[in-house]
């Protein structure tokens, strides 16, 4: 795969553009899969598809022949799914969260048994983790789709954020932990 | 018992710990640690986002329909000759124009060159002679001058007119014998001839009487070599002169 993509770069730095279709065609789902992790909106998960792709082609002529595609391009629809965040931060209000009580010690955990109670506790649940992550940083947010939802290594991150790994690991640590703030209490409330 | 830190914890639960077996152990022997590991488990596995929705098969292609518009091709580079002749002649040219020059620089250099500032060895030596000549001739003259008014003026001289002719001799030897070889008659005869008084006067009793001094003046016709001496230093100033007026004309 690697080897192909080199091939068809190099037609497409030839002159060559219709061999870019399908580079698009080869990586296009897994960039839409990661998008969409990271923006949690289809609209915007296509958005950064095709700025993914409008970029990597007119920067193409600077990509290193012996570098891998895949982690280029990654880099790129990391870059392009951080200006659709900033932009959606700005457009929406966070909403108020229940701060932590710290009084609250004891965890105790969801019973596993379904019924209307535990409905209305998992929709809780999920509009609190929507919040908690949008509380999160652009890096932290990043770092922590791709190692907790996209089960990508410390390098891997670090190579797709383009910072060093052991900042890749600690904005995945402050993630973790900004979610545990928020999340807990709804497991003391469970 | 060191318990595990939330890092720890962190990195135990995404497999990335360095010490994995040791955090296994520790988390089955401490039942803290064991307990905590196990809430942050929980916490993180309910931490989901929606599944992506499915893409159909055409996904790619839709994407490439939707840019494919924006996109310029890259130039066709043209393929280059066997010889690259264009690339060739611009280096050689190159090369020509470099030769060039650099032969033009050498024969401005050559034609243009200014003389030295030192001049030849030749010159330099000339200029040397000329002004320990002069330098020769004056301090002679001071001591005809001397030797003179002394013999006019006072009874019996005691000045060092005799140690001055004794170091003036020594000179005088050798310069007459250069001037000798440089074929220079009227130079050589006042030489000679000061070097005739010069022998006298440095073989003379410390205290000339004035009457040694008459002597010395009438036998030896100081104020003739006097005379003799001023035109020659004269002389030996202006060719001096000359020479050090190209010089400067040469550095300017």
């Amino acid at each position: 795969m690697g080897n192909d993509d080199h091939v068809l770069i190099r037609q497409i730095l030839a002159g060559d553009k219709d061999a870019y279709g399908l580079l698009v065609a080869r990586h296009s789902v897994s960039i839409f899969r990661v998008a969409f992790r990271i923006t949690e909106n289809e609209a915007d998960a296509d958005e950064v598809v095709q700025e993914t792709f409008l970029r990597s082609y007119r920067n193409l002529g600077s990509f290193n022949a012996q570098a891998n595609f895949r982690t280029w391009i990654y880099r790129i629809a990391m870059n392009c799914a951080l200006d659709v965040l900033n932009k959606s931060k700005k457009l929406t209000t966070l909403p108020v969260a229940e701060e932590y009580d710290g009084e609250l010690s004891t965890v105790q955990l969801a019973d596993s048994a379904a019924g209307p109670d535990r409905l209305l506790l998992s929709q809780e649940i999920e509009a609190r983790r929507q919040a908690a992550m949008k509380k999160l940083t652009p890096t932290e947010h990043l770092a922590f789709v791709l190692r907790h939802m996209e089960d990508r290594s410390t390098e891997e991150i670090a190579t797709a954020l383009g910072i060093a790994p052991n900042s890749a690991k600690q904005a995945v640590f402050r993630a973790v932990q900004k979610l545990r703030q928020s999340l807990v209490p709804l497991w003391v409330k469970s | 018992m060191k318990h595990l830190t939330e890092e720890e914890f962190i990195e135990h639960y995404y497999g990335e710990d360095v010490y994995k077996a040791d955090a296994e152990m520790h988390l089955q022997a401490c039942n803290q640690c064991a307990q905590a590991y196990e809430e942050l488990g929980k916490l993180l596995g309910s931490v989901r986002t929606l599944d992506p929705p499915a893409r159909s098969p055409e996904y790619g292609a839709q994407i490439w329909q939707s840019i494919q518009g924006s996109l310029q091709p890259y130039p066709v580079k043209k393929k280059r000759g066997f010889f690259m002749w264009p690339q060739l002649a611009y280096a050689c040219a190159c090369l020509l124009f470099v030769a060039l020059a650099f032969l033009a620089g050498r024969f401005w250099e050559h034609t243009h060159r200014p003389p030295s500032i030192a001049g030849t060895p030749q010159q330099s030596r000339e200029r040397v002679v000329l002004f320990v000549l002069n330098n020769h001739l004056d301090r002679s003259e001071r001591l005809l001058v001397q030797l003179n008014h002394a013999g006019a003026e006072v009874e019996n001289t005691n000045l060092p007119l005799r140690l001055e002719a004794q170091q003036l001799l020594t000179d005088n030897q050798l310069y007459r014998q250069s001037v000798t070889q440089a074929n220079d008659p009227l130079l050589t005869a006042a030489l000679d001839h000061l070097e005739r008084v010069l022998l006298e006067v440095a073989n003379s009793p410390d205290e000339l009487s004035s009457a040694d001094v008459a002597r010395i003046e009438q036998e030896m016709n100081t104020q003739g070599l006097l005379f003799q001496i001023r035109v020659l230093r004269t002389k030996v100033s202006q060719q001096e002169k000359h020479s050090q007026a190209i010089r400067t004309g040469v550095t300017l």
